[in-house]
């Protein structure tokens, strides 16, 4: 073996030329496989921590009509199925050892109605009670401008991210209650019209579902203008209401309560008087605790002891630390599904849709890329070793004059391909964790969506795993042997008559 | 006692559809520790020969026995170990492994018999040093000279202490002082390690070296020439 090394280290050297065009290549393929697995996971981890602790959490509640379990960023019109047993579900979370809290929201597309041009615009809303949000999330949101709403306050916080496409849009800046126009916080087009800029503290939006045709447009009054804590161009897309307004807003009143507004006189012009309306537009969409009792929107609002009897559209869930997480899933199925809350847990990375898959598709195309570049390599390295090898059938075939076995010879460029491979590919290795190590303390941002999904947050900040590292060494050695094999055969096929023809 | 017994050995070469008989039924025997010199024209079927009988190619027909054991029907793992403990080569154009130094090309068939690296090296001084070529241990072959690196080949061809040492046109490619030393060098090594050599040639003036000339023409061997 030493002397097959000897052989192998110092035929390297000989043929520097080609030993590092192999080694150029095998270097770029180890650096560029580690930093990109360091970028995934990173990806991955970035995704996980900032939806989980900034978002929605380890586990979502979701409606059994619900078609999807993605939850947050689902096709236009496709409407979150309401929920309308929370009172149920928090007695079953209340039970469970595991949860550590949770939240109920509303969440739903609305349309934005621009008073003066009609044009309508698109946000996602949120519907929550502020305070628990906070303490669901603490470190989720920075109100840049304004503030929190009071308790029980009806209001919208507006993300700063939204404000700056809005007014592109409307040409309206958005501005808290009381607020002034911040010079820093003014988008570049904003600021270029400083001096007339339109501004207004409140926006109408009107909610969107696809199985309710009762919803309304609602003035929220604009309490604050939020960043997210990361990811802020793509959570940037959903504005945080009061649960109440929210509600108001998509419908979740039954068809009875939206009758009682209709004056008596118009009614018995309508011939309503009297009917079951729920009958007419039944389904589950409709808060049920008000359908015995249809009164308008006021009375019924002070009917609602607590906004908890209210409709919501999914439960944010957070288990304690070091809860093993699938058994926990489904063990809260069970428990659900045995109370008949109508609702069942999904893990986060599925209620998140194509950003939850994302750190799996990115992967997958890093993988298959790298692959390319591995097997362009194979060929590269095959093609230079066999013509070392023929070009060396002199050398080579007195070699097995002499009396060295075909797997001598063999080994011996199985030795150079894997001097090769552990030299560069080990400096490529090396090379790509230092990259990784030292790309976070350069705190790269972006503002661009489809960056901010790659980094998994707000900055560049790729994180290197012990698997990482050991499936990039598990792929050079693939290539070490797949590029070794046909020219190993080669060189193990040359007889000492061929050496002795060349001369 | 015989070291190599041949009869009726053929060897053709196909070149395309046309077969060229290289060797047309050769019988041969070699006694243990001769000095013999094969000469012949050039064509004749002499390297041949020197092949088929060291193991480097295959008889089309005949039997061949070296050290007594029929060589012809064995497979290459077989054919290999014969050729690393029983037979030394000596070729025309001194083919040593340019990234080993002296030393280690002398030594390089020891290791291949999985020799301790010490016991190697024991021999290959000594085999060095017999060469005369002590000074040169750690220079690389592309450092030596012709007739230095045919020295290395005579060592290299006999630390094994083979049973036969083949030699083709060992003096081909060198100047007629330098050949001539070789060929002392060959003698006194044969007469040191009391090793059979064999070793083909067309030069007239080699032939006083040896002590039995077999004399081959068209493939087949003609009356030996008495030897000097």
């Amino acid at each position: 073996m030493r002397l097959i090394f000897t052989i192998a280290w110092r035929n390297l050297l000989r043929h520097k030329g080609k030993s590092l065009v192999i080694g150029v290549i095998l270097f770029t393929g180890a650096f560029l496989m580690t930093l990109g697995n360091g970028v995934i996971s990173g990806m991955a981890a970035g995704i996980e921590k900032n939806i989980i602790d900034g978002f929605m959490g380890d586990i979502v509640l979701i409606s059994d009509g619900q078609k999807t379990d993605n939850i947050l960023m689902n096709m236009m019109g496709s409407s979150i199925e309401p929920i309308n047993s929370y009172k149920e579900i928090k007695k079953v979370l209340a039970a469970q050892p595991y949860v550590r809290s949770y939240l109920p929201v509303g969440k739903n597309l609305a349309m934005l109605l621009d008073e003066k041009t009609s044009t309508p615009g698109f946000a996602y809303l949120i519907g929550v009670d502020f305070a628990a949000y906070r303490k669901m999330f603490p470190d989720n949101l920075t109100v840049v401008e304004g503030n929190y709403p009071a308790q029980g306050e009806r209001a919208m916080l507006f993300p700063d991210s939204q404000r700056s496409e809005f007014y592109n849009f409307y040409n309206i800046w958005f501005l808290p209650e009381g607020g002034k126009v911040v010079k820093e916080n003014l988008s570049p087009e904003a600021l270029a019209d400083i001096a007339s800029l339109p501004v207004s503290s409140s926006v109408v939006m009107l909610g969107m579902t696809s199985g309710i045709n009762s919803t309304s447009d609602i003035r929220f009054p604009i309490k604050g203008i939020v960043r997210y804590g990361a990811l802020n161009k793509i959570f940037g897309h959903f504005c945080l209401v009061d649960i109440e307004s929210y509600r108001e807003c998509l419908g979740y009143f039954t068809a009875a309560d939206m009758a009682a507004q209709v004056p008596k006189e118009e009614k018995k012009l309508l011939g309503l008087e009297g009917s079951d309306l729920d009958s007419l537009f039944g389904g589950d969409m409709m808060v049920t605790a008000y359908k015995k009792a249809p009164q308008p929107i006021k009375a019924a609002k002070q009917a609602v002891k607590s906004a908890e009897d209210g409709t919501y559209n999914a439960v944010f869930l957070r288990v304690n630390p070091g809860v093993e997480y699938r058994p926990a899933l489904a063990r809260l199925n069970g428990a659900l599904a045995a109370a008949g809350t109508g609702v069942h847990a999904v893990p986060w990375s599925k209620a998140s849709g194509p950003i939850g898959s994302m750190a799996l598709i990115i992967k997958s195309a890093l993988f298959i890329f790298v692959t390319l570049l591995f097997c362009v390599a194979v060929i590269i390295i095959v093609n230079t070793l066999t013509m070392s090898a023929l070009e060396r059938a002199s050398e080579l075939g007195m070699m097995r004059a002499v009396g060295a076995q075909k797997p001598f010879v063999a080994g011996m460029f199985l030795c150079e391909t894997g001097v090769l491979s552990a030299v560069f590919g080990g400096f490529g290795i090396l090379a790509g964790i230092a990259a990784v190590r030292v790309i976070p303390l350069l705190r790269i941002t972006t503002d661009n969506d489809m960056l901010q999904l790659l980094y998994g947050g707000n900055f560049f900040n790729p994180l290197l795993s012990l698997s990482g590292v050991a499936l990039t060494a598990l792929q050079l050695l693939g290539v070490t042997i797949a590029a070794a094999l046909y020219p190993m055969r080669v060189a193990a096929r040359i007889t000492p008559l061929d050496a002795i023809s060349r001369d | 006692m015989n070291i190599i017994e041949i009869s009726a050995l053929r060897k053709d070469y196909s070149l395309g559809s046309t077969v060229v008989p290289a060797l047309r039924g050769v019988d041969l025997t070699v006694a243990e520790g001769d000095f013999m010199s094969i000469i012949g024209p050039s064509g004749s079927g002499k390297t041949t020969l020197l092949n088929v009988i060291g193991c480097i190619d295959y008889a089309t027909a005949g039997s061949v026995k070296v050290g007594g054991r029929e060589i012809t029907a064995l497979s290459d793992r077989q054919i290999t170990d014969i050729r690393l403990n029983k037979i030394g080569f000596i070729f025309q154009t001194f083919n040593l492994i340019p990234v080993l130094d002296v030393i280690e090309n002398i030594e390089f068939p020891l290791l291949l018999m999985k020799r301790s690296a010490a016991e190697a090296r024991r021999r290959a001084d000594q085999l060095i040093e017999e060469v005369g070529l002590k000074e040169h241990a750690a220079h690389r072959p592309a450092e030596l000279s012709g007739g230095q690196r045919q020295r290395v080949a005579i060592a290299r061809a006999l630390v094994t202490n083979p049973d036969i040492v083949l030699a083709d046109e060992p003096t081909a490619n060198l100047d007629s002082v330098t050949g001539a030393s070789i060929l002392e060098l060959m003698r006194r090594m044969n007469e040191l390690e009391h090793t059979t050599f064999i070793f083909s040639t067309h030069d007239a003036n080699v032939l006083k070296y040896a002590r039995r000339i077999v004399k081959i023409k068209d493939g087949l061997l003609e009356k030996e020439p008495a030897a000097a």
